[in-house]
């Protein structure tokens, strides 16, 4: 095993800095710099945009800023926003945890709704709860993140007066638990429901197409409660894909919503990411870069990991199922 | 899949689902221990339930060191203006009141200004600001070794260059003649009033008292940005770059302490604005509580007061590239075929006022409107005597006003000019036209009562946005203004001016808007159209309940 993870770990490098070198080099083709954008609106002079790029170092070829890039990286120094003039790990650090709360709990009610109501829409279909499951799907694969951010607001802030309509917390309130879960329930309620969907249809077809299996109808042939077997024998055998699902939403979790923290004002990463795109601040986007590349190959690291502890056909030494 | 292996794998799960959790639940921690990396001494007042101000902005700042603002943008002036003291407190009307400074006057036969300032004005930490720390500010802003932005404002001092920096061997004139007598000396004569509603925005006293051991080219990265000190009417508590700043209220500031305990400023996006503040989870919004006129029956349904501004606060204009767009009679073409009147009834409803020159108007320098300058005909006879022949232009916009640059394509195409629209951010827009990629752009701007406010800048050789081939008689023109003193020969001058751009049309000046101002229902004392001028009279706000 630990073999395994050493192969898998240096596999894993050359794609890392093959992202980072492709994120670069996108961001880099993007049209203007962020020494264009120097003056705002009164529009900055030939001499002021050259000594700003001089001063950031855009003067130089690409290739060198690259390199440049990665040997800050390779002693952990991610550099210093543009925009800001902050490093930019202060930055980034300030912004993860953020972004956990609120896309980590959206996903986690995703999955706590998600899962029952697939196996129940596999268990008992045409049923209230299929049709509920079906209903769900449909707004979740239909409606567009904003527009369920902006109906949320309507109604729960705006009509009804009930939740928060932005920020993580109330000024002035201290940052206590209950502020935040009050500030958290309509962005995590709209990344849940954009989560939903997948989730639902995933689970609802692995367990669809294990309660037809033959050990199924063996076992309500026994005379098992029907409970039993769905729950023990076929969601048990359907997990697997529905573990994969939840996994692949881990990115998702740490790069943080776009979408629904800019609209809510949610101080995380996806705002921070946002915000870095419309200003060229490329060492900010980088870091982004970094963080998110990381947890998208850690997680494929894990999930084979766990392939293997669950099935232990699949082996260790790298050959396929 | 065996039971051992099930376990196994809800093992993993459960345990992957533990460590986003514990991460999550020490969020709390974390967030405060990130905001009390950088807190100032004030930082335990924002815990104490004191009176708050919830504050919204659509746009994230910059850094917090004001000479370093990357974007240039009003973003960070307007919260740069609650951290550090400026002179002058400006109106859109041009008018100007006391702040840092009490007073002013001419002096030397108009080549340098004296600013009388305000002996109880003190930083943060207590240390009274002196002319003396306006003079170490400038000196250190015009050192070349200094890696600041916006240096330029200061480019008309003596003993600087044509960029600000200060030039080795030459004395700079700023100088303190007593404690608080602060003497600022030109190169050319200057009207006190106007370098005030030209510079003041981004003029601030900076507390050089405590950047001593900084060297230059680290000041605008020094770790003092993350919790600095500052002379404005709030102290800075804590910040989470580019999403939420909390100040305190500067209780000894000199012309009031605000009404509230602290002011909280949170990033949000544009179209939540309105919506957080009929929910009440802010208290005001920046410009202005600024508001489109088809969100203002939304405003006044939910029960608030709609104030109409009575300045200009929004400079429409076509840009036009002069090196494609290359004879005179090609661009006035374009200015004539565009119905301006229906065009603005579109994009601004009853709160635009079209206009044939950026002046604003209202001030000395403007002109009566007068009759419509839409002409399909004469733009018809101009493209012919222009030799156009069906060439297809570009024709760059924001997605914000993609709809008016169809309506202009509709109007141009009308006339027979083709264009195809490219719907950009606004960096590719700038950057576009100043490469010469796009052929034209539509652009706003906020204007001020200067008479050059727009054009003076940007018809020279190092700023030439227009890409005019020819920019020697703009030069001329310019020079000349800039050394006019004399009141009635200034405005024949503007006149000229005016009509030598009318003739060779370089851009399309558009339209004016006018603000509206949604009035906030927990805070009083609110200089609303004075938000356009990037100042907030933060310290005659008093926040009391709705």
């Amino acid at each position: 095993m630990a073999n395994y993870i050493v192969k898998r770990v240096l596999g894993a490098l050359p794609v890392f800095f093959g992202i980072t070198l492709l994120v670069f080099i996108l961001i880099n083709m993007a049209p203007a710099t962020i020494a264009d954008l120097a003056g705002g609106e009164d529009a900055s002079s030939a001499a002021a945009q050259a000594a700003l790029e001089a001063n950031l170092g855009l003067d130089q070829p690409l290739p060198l800023r690259y390199l440049l890039w990665l040997g800050d990286l390779l002693q952990g120094d991610l550099g210093v926003s543009y925009r800001t003039g902050q490093p930019v790990l202060h930055m980034v650090a300030q912004r993860v945890v953020p972004s956990l709360i609120l896309t980590g709990t959206g996903v986690a009610a995703a999955v706590a709704m998600g899962i029952p109501l697939g196996v129940l829409a596999a268990w008992k279909p045409g049923s209230k709860w299929s049709k509920l499951a079906g209903g769900l799907t449909l707004l979740s694969f239909s409606a567009p993140g904003f527009f369920l951010c902006i109906l949320g607001i309507f109604f729960f802030s705006v009509v009804l007066g009930w939740l928060p309509a932005a920020g993580m917390y109330s000024a002035g309130s201290g940052g206590g638990v209950g502020d935040l879960l009050l500030h958290l329930i309509l962005p995590a309620g709209v990344v849940c429901l954009s989560s939903l969907g997948s989730l639902v249809r995933q689970t609802a077809s692995a367990c669809g197409e294990v309660l037809g299996e033959d050990y199924i109808r063996t076992a309500r042939a026994k005379g098992l409660p029907e409970r039993a077997v769905v729950w023990k024998h076929g969601f048990r055998t359907a997990l697997l894909p529905v573990v994969t699902t939840i996994l692949n939403h881990i990115p998702h979790i740490i790069g943080g919503s776009l979408v629904v923290e800019r609209i809510f004002g949610w101080p995380g990463m996806g705002s921070l990411l946002f915000t870095s795109i419309s200003s060229r601040d490329y060492t900010v986007v980088m870091g982004i870069t970094v963080l998110i590349a990381l947890a998208v190959l850690v997680t494929g690291l894990l999930m084979d990991i766990v392939y293997r502890l669950v099935d232990p056909s699949v082996g260790w030494g790298g050959e396929g199922r | 899949m065996n039971r051992h292996s099930l376990f196994r794998l809800l093992a993993m799960t459960l345990a992957l689902s533990l460590a986003l959790g514990l991460a999550a639940c020490g969020s709390t921690e974390t967030q405060e221990g990130a905001a009390q990396e950088t807190p100032a001494p004030a930082a335990e007042e924002t815990a104490d339930g004191g009176v708050n101000v919830n504050y919204g902005i659509s746009n994230p700042w910059d850094s917090l060191m004001p000479y370093y603002s990357v974007s240039g943008s009003n973003y960070s002036r307007i919260i740069y203006d609650k951290l550090y003291d400026r002179l002058a407190y400006l109106q859109p009307d041009g008018t100007c009141a006391p702040r840092a400074a009490t007073s002013w006057e001419s002096a030397d036969d108009g080549y340098a200004i004296l600013f009388h300032l305000d002996e109880t004005a003190a930083f943060h930490d207590g240390t009274p600001v002196t002319a003396q720390h306006w003079v170490d500010t400038i000196a250190l802003v015009t050192n070349p070794a200094c890696n600041v932005l916006g240096r330029d404002t200061f480019a008309g001092l003596t003993g600087t260059d044509e960029t600000g920096a200060a030039v080795a061997g030459e004395t700079l004139g700023a100088e303190a003649v007593d404690e608080t007598t602060l003497k600022l000396t030109f190169q050319n004569p200057v009207d006190p009033e106007e370098f005030l509603v030209e510079h003041n925005r981004d003029l601030y006293v900076l507390p050089t008292h405590l950047l001593g051991d900084i060297a230059p080219e680290d000041l605008v990265t020094d770790d003092f940005w993350l919790h600095p000190v500052g002379s404005g009417p709030c102290k800075f508590v804590s910040e989470v770059s580019g999403s939420t700043l909390v100040l305190a209220a500067n209780e000894n500031y000199q012309l009031g302490a605000p009404g509230f305990d602290t002011l909280t400023i949170t990033v949000m996006d544009k179209a939540n604005l309105l919506t957080a503040l009929i929910a009440g989870d802010l208290d005001y919004y920046t410009f202005g509580g600024s508001l489109s006129e088809e969100n203002r029956p939304v405003a006044e349904q939910a029960g608030f007061t709609v104030q109409e501004g009575t300045v200009p606060g929004t400079f429409y204009e076509l840009m036009l590239n002069n090196e494609t767009l290359d004879s005179p009679a090609l661009r006035q073409a374009v200015a004539l075929s565009l119905d301006k009147q229906l065009l603005c009834q579109q994009s601004a409803g009853s709160l635009g006022t079209v206009t044939d020159t950026s002046i604003l108007p209202g001030t000395d320098y403007s002109r009566p409107v007068g009759e419509s300058s839409y002409d399909p005909e004469g733009a018809r006879e101009r493209l012919a005597q222009a030799g156009y022949e069906g060439e297809t232009f570009s024709l760059a916009c924001t997605s914000q006003r993609a709809s008016l640059a169809a309506l202009i394509q509709q109007d141009l195409a009308a006339v027979g000019i083709q264009t195809e629209i490219e719907t950009v951010d606004s960096a590719t827009l700038f950057a576009g036209m100043n490469d010469g990629t796009y052929d034209m752009a539509v652009a706003s701007h906020t204007p001020n009562s200067l008479p050059l406010w727009f054009t003076g800048s940007r018809f020279t050789a190092d700023n030439n946005i227009f890409r005019v081939q020819d920019l020697s008689h703009y030069t001329t023109l310019l020079s000349a203004l800039e050394q006019e003193t004399n009141a009635t020969a200034r405005i024949d001058l503007v006149d000229e001016w005016e009509a030598y751009l009318q003739e060779e049309m370089p851009f399309v000046p558009l339209w004016f808007t006018y603000a509206l101002h949604v009035q906030s229902k927990t805070v009083s004392g609110i200089d609303y159209p004075a938000a356009a001028c990037c100042n907030e009279n933060v310290w005659q706000w008093e926040k009391g309940e709705a």
